[in-house]
């Protein structure tokens, strides 16, 4: 270390010394005069005064910094938009709408018949669905009733939940039936779906 | 006041219900008789557990009039209100830019860049590749090909769901009847309907039972001259189970049938159906 400031300073030294003569200024306070006698060591042995203002210094920025930050958090996260409640750009552009056609008295006529003729025939769809269920969960009801009157334990294990029912999976009914040993080809897809961190 | 009130109502209240209602308190006194027997005596009731086995639908249901009619509408309204898409617009450009084209001042300048004298793909175009690339796949035929009288083979009606029966001897009859078995002790009633499954000659079907609780009952009395002190009949408890998702079952005709809804009673006898038809829906 006192070596490095030795060369270091007498590197200055001879810069001062070659770019002018004698300075009375002093450039720094390690040399009190060119004409003096150099000492290796300047002899007061002044303790470097780095040690206090540069801790002091780096207290200050980190300060600065966390202001900073807080000022920063303080502001409320921007929302994640969602998608499917901003209308796309493409609806409303007006090339894209379509000429309405002009129904006739009877078409609309039809129609209006037909949508109510359709609830008439959902409502009696309902009415059966609802009381099939009924009547199943009455049978049922009375199935454990006739248990209980049999025995205490059968009815007790009737009771308690089955564990390995759930998760329950089917695949439900589609409209051709599966190809055995058919072999689907590999589809390509890019996943453009965007994502959002906060 | 009111306790001694109701102390001497109660006797009333008795005196009054044996005198007009006396097959409720048989029977109040019948199920009492009943419990203290559970207790140290075995009913006389003997216990079967049976397992109500279905295929369900694997295609969907053929629409009634009504519901194509509905369907062919709702899709005209959709149409009517929607906007035009990409790809409608550009058939709209195509169209246009031919009749451009056909007439008889026309000038290639005036066209777009992109379109002088470049070979275009219009989208009717594209509308036939994509024809033809669909036309490559063939989907299984709906009704599969197996005759629907054949009662024997789990492929028919696809569109409905199928419920197994077995043809049994029960005394001197042979009858067709949901698969049962006897209660052993030291099992539950859902395990005997599992052994019922299992016990069946044929290919192991493994099937998901659907809960502990049976689905429905049905008690019957034994012909007189097979009661004995201490069984009186039989009471079968039916469970649900559930065939997985498409496997095939080869089983043999003679003894099993895979029936629908409406066709159990060309099977099953008049006072089974009656409680079987309760539980099992056919929706």
């Amino acid at each position: 270390m006192a070596g490095i400031v030795c060369r270091t300073a007498s590197r200055i030294i001879s810069s001062q010394a070659s770019c002018s003569s004698v300075v009375a200024v002093r450039h720094s306070h390690w040399f009190t005069s060119v004409l003096s006698v150099k000492t290796s060591m300047p002899l007061r042995a002044e303790p470097k005064k780095k040690k206090k203002v540069d801790p002091r210094r780096e207290i200050m920025m980190k300060e600065r910094l966390k202001k900073k930050l807080k000022r920063l958090e303080k502001v409320p996260p921007e929302l994640i938009p969602i998608e499917d409640f901003i209308t796309p750009a493409k609806c409303f552009d007006e090339t894209r709408i379509r000429d309405a056609p002009k129904l006739s008295f009877e078409e609309s006529e039809r129609r209006a018949l037909l949508l109510k003729e359709w609830s008439r025939y959902k409502y009696s769809q309902h009415q059966t669905e609802m009381d099939t269920i009924k009547e199943a969960l009455e049978a049922q009801r009375q199935a454990l009733d006739e248990l209980k009157l049999e025995s205490e334990e059968l009815y007790k294990a009737a009771l308690s939940p089955d564990t390995d029912l759930f998760p329950f999976q089917h695949e439900g009914p589609s409209y051709t039936p599966p190809i055995t040993n058919h072999e689907a080809p590999e589809g390509k897809y890019n996943d453009i779906t965007r994502v959002y961190t906060q | 006041m009111a306790a001694p009130l109701s102390r001497l109502c109660r006797p009333l209240w008795r005196i009054t219900t044996t005198g007009t209602l006396n097959k409720g308190v048989r029977n109040v006194s019948s199920s009492r008789q009943q419990n203290v027997k559970t207790a140290g005596v075995a009913s006389p009731w003997a216990l079967h557990g049976a397992v109500c086995l279905q295929r369900l639908p694997v295609v969907s249901q053929d629409r009634s009039p009504i519901e194509e009619e509905f369907m062919e509408l709702m899709h005209q309204m959709e149409l009517e209100r929607s906007l035009l898409s990409d790809h409608e617009l550009r058939l709209l450009e195509d169209a246009a830019r031919m009749s451009r084209k056909q007439e008889e001042d026309y000038d290639s300048d005036e066209e777009e860049e992109d379109y002088r004298d470049k070979e275009i793909v219009t989208a009717q175009d594209l509308e036939d590749i994509w024809e033809q690339k669909l036309k490559l796949f063939q989907p299984a035929p709906r009704s599969q090909g197996v005759d629907e009288k054949d009662m024997g083979s789990s492929e028919r009606c696809l569109a409905d769901s199928l419920i197994l029966l077995v043809k049994k001897d029960v005394g001197s009859q042979k009858l067709w009847l949901l698969p049962q078995i006897q209660w052993q002790t030291g099992e539950t009633l859902r395990q005997t309907a599992e052994r019922a499954l299992a016990s069946l000659p044929g290919a192991d079907i493994k099937a998901t039972f659907l809960g502990n609780a049976p689905c429905g009952f049905y008690k019957y009395k034994y012909p007189k001259h097979i009661q004995k002190e201490g069984s009186v009949g039989a009471k079968v408890f039916f469970f649900k189970a559930v065939l997985p998702s498409h496997k095939h079952l080869p089983l043999e005709k003679n003894l099993f049938a895979w029936v629908k809804k409406e066709e159990l009673q060309d099977f099953l006898k008049p006072e089974y159906l009656k409680q079987v038809r309760r539980f099992i829906m056919a929706l």
